[in-house]
């Protein structure tokens, strides 16, 4: 118990740095749920794509990376973004546009198509070999009341947490912003107002993906390692963040994040780590069932 | 949704035992052999993973199979000029998948297996094989389970996990470990050796087990597995799962401060192991049957399976080599592919000239001599270290 008490804040950080990449994916899914209420299981492989796509650019321009830094690694973040927010748009066109008015199951089962289409797609191009991402973050480390914070963790943190706030304010203070929430408050309502709604739509989709698709070459610059599933539990994890902090609701979906994060950190430390996915899925079905509308769900109430 | 998903699961069941009686029936007419031709094409199968994360060392299993098949065929094949013909199935890792590919090479009459590569995969498709009088030689998978049940149709070319946890025993005490973390990957294979290995190590006494605990496989962050081995003050960490965890873990756990040795067993055994750790896989140990590149003289192999598939062969290319010739050399010895003869031909092979050294077959089916070596990583390959002779 004493080794537990003094591991506290090692386990919350662990937990808190997780959860950041968790967020940064469920936003993705809560965006995109808010708006047409399809749940689009491809989100976390594009994650995974956003992570080769970084890979294949680092790798092509090599040894000059070092001479950049951590400028280099952000302009290549920011490429990856914009390919895996059009690779976003081009799925939202080709597997859910058609679909718009059909029954949501049959739009579930083209997202997990499409889900399969992009990890197969992946891994016949770049075949199913792991990969060694070409730079990895390295650093120093700092500790904070016994807590081991390395350098490349809070230097993730922050771009993580600006890529957030700046998503934020552009939903709440732009026009596009204003279209996104009347759509997902009513989509016929906004057509006939002359809101333009599959622009907007796709434009979700290219936040959305470009979010997951900065989160890929995040993940794959700290971890080392990226390969053609690694979207897949991710992917899950997101989808249970954005339910946990009430699916639809953007700060619900970083809360959810972050929160699901320290689930699973703190349970880990208490009931093992082979427990961990059954925690965080124990976690899900617990908000299903007593409040299926998350943390900071919207009351159902206002959709009449 | 329940009923109707239960009801699909007995239909299955059910196409099993239809296409596995089917099968038996045909072995039955043909006196007890798979085929009942005697000219044609001796249909090999194999099932490796070609798709899921273990395809890489799948694919390698495939090449190797395929040169000792080609080799064969070019010297005019085997039993009176009968070609061999290798029939891959994919089995992902997945048992599911595994069965369906199980059935599926039965019901295009093989008449043995040398596939097998993940133990969890492979164990469901050995009573498929055995009642259709298919002998299995199986190249990689080496968990205990495998042999348990007897089936005399079964034979592991592969040291078993009992005879990788005494190596690693062996060379506990040879350096003087005192207090070694066992972590698994949860998999039939990993958790066999890890419990194997506790088991060895109290009855031994010499050192202790400080931790022994799983990871679940496919995520990238272990921060809770890296904190329990941090707090459990081992000088020997022993991890038991596959490369893309292991590497992961050892780099999250060097970054984390962790300064005692650290051990892989087999399925990390692999150079991708180096390029997903970095700097940090230097100087891991690897409990493992040798390599291509840690076996003297096979420097010709290598280049010859470099100028077939253009790629370096992989661990277990070479088991799968020396699979695909032992099913010939069973074949030759029982002059004909009658299941009965064939399993006894198996089991009088004396000394057969493998990879891994000499091969012959205890009486539960498994090898006479484990050969496990350690072998230690440098400059991101691995490389012969102790022969533990």
């Amino acid at each position: 118990m004493a080794q537990f008490i003094s591991d506290i804040p090692q386990v919350f950080w662990d937990g808190l740095f997780v959860g950041s990449f968790y967020a940064l994916i469920a936003l993705g899914y809560s965006m995109v749920y808010g708006i047409i209420k399809l749940l689009n299981f491809a989100h976390g492989d594009i994650y995974m794509v956003g992570a080769f796509i970084g890979y294949t650019i680092l790798t092509a321009i090599g040894g000059t990376f070092h001479m950049l830094g951590l400028f280099a690694l952000i302009i290549v973040m920011m490429i990856s973004m914009l390919i895996t927010g059009v690779i976003g748009v081009v799925v939202e066109k080709l597997a859910y546009q058609p679909l718009r008015g059909a029954p949501r199951l049959a739009v579930l089962i083209t997202a997990v198509g499409a889900s399969f289409a992009l990890e197969y797609g992946v891994a016949a191009i770049a075949s199913p070999n792991p990969r060694g991402f070409p730079v990895r973050l390295d650093g120093d480390f700092v500790l904070v009341l016994g807590a081991r914070v390395t350098i490349p963790q809070i230097i993730l943190m922050l771009i993580a947490g600006a890529l957030m706030i700046a998503l934020d304010t552009y939903i709440r203070r732009t026009s596009t912003g204003r279209a996104m929430r009347a759509i997902s408050l009513d989509m016929k309502g906004s057509l006939l107002m002359g809101v333009k709604v599959n622009a907007v739509i796709s434009r979700t989709f290219f936040i959305g993906s470009a979010l997951a698709g900065a989160a890929g070459v995040m993940a794959g610059a700290y971890y080392g390692k990226i390969d053609f599933l690694m979207g897949f539990i991710i992917g899950l994890k997101a989808f249970t963040a954005a339910v946990i902090g009430g699916i639809g609701n953007i700060r619900g979906a970083m809360l959810g994040g972050l929160v699901l994060g320290l689930v699973e950190s703190f349970g880990s430390e208490l009931v093992g780590g082979q427990w961990r996915d059954a925690f965080a899925f124990a976690v899900l079905i617990l908000f299903l069932t007593l409040r299926p509308t998350g943390i900071l769900g919207e009351r159902v109430t206002e959709r009449v | 949704m329940n009923s109707r998903k239960r009801t699909l699961g007995m239909l299955g069941v059910a196409t099993a035992v239809l296409l596995a009686t089917s099968a038996c029936s045909g072995g039955l007419l043909g006196g007890g052999g798979g085929d009942k031709t005697d000219s044609g094409p001796i249909i090999i199968g194999m099932i490796v993973p070609t798709s899921g994360s273990s395809a890489p060392t799948g694919a390698s299993m495939a090449n190797g199979a395929k040169m000792a098949v080609d080799e064969i065929n070019k010297a005019g094949g085997i039993l009176d000029g009968r070609k061999l013909e290798l029939q891959i199935a994919d089995g992902a890792c997945d048992a599911q998948q595994a069965v369906a590919s199980a059935n599926k090479l039965v019901s295009s009459g093989v008449v043995i297996s040398v596939g097998g590569y993940c133990s969890g995969a492979t164990l469901p498709t050995l009573p498929i094989f055995d009642k259709a009088g298919i002998p299995m030689i199986i190249p990689a998978a080496n968990s205990q389970d495998l042999v348990k049940e007897g089936l005399k149709s079964v034979f592991l070319i592969n040291g078993t996990g009992l005879q990788q946890s005494t190596a690693a025993l062996t060379f506990i005490k040879k350096q003087g470990y005192k207090a070694v973390a066992l972590v698994d990957d949860n998999t039939s294979y990993s958790v066999d050796i890890t419990t194997e290995t506790k088991k060895q190590i109290e009855a031994d006494g010499t050192s202790k087990v400080v931790l022994k605990t799983s990871v679940n496989a496919g995520e990238s962050d272990y921060s809770s597995a890296v904190r329990d081995i941090m707090g459990s003050g081992a000088d020997l960490l022993y991890w038991t799962g596959y490369y893309q965890e292991g590497g992961l873990i050892i780099d999250q756990l060097r970054k984390a401060g962790y300064t005692g040795d650290i051990m892989v067993a087999d399925g990390s055994a692999d150079p991708t192991l180096a390029t997903i750790a970095g700097p940090a896989a230097e100087g891991v140990y690897a409990t493992m049957t040798p390599t291509p590149n840690t076996i003297k003289g096979a420097e010709g192999w290598i280049a010859d399976y470099k100028a077939a598939f253009g790629d370096d062969p992989k661990p277990y290319s070479t088991q799968s080599y020396d699979a695909v010739r032992l099913a010939a050399a069973a074949f030759t010895a029982a002059g004909n592919t009658k299941t009965d003869d064939v399993i006894k031909a198996l089991e009088g092979i004396k000394d057969f000239d493998a990879f891994s050294g000499p091969l012959s077959f205890t009486p539960e089916h498994t090898l006479a001599n484990g050969g496990f070596v350690i072998l230690v990583m440098k400059d991101g390959d691995f490389q012969l270290f102790d022969n533990l002779q």
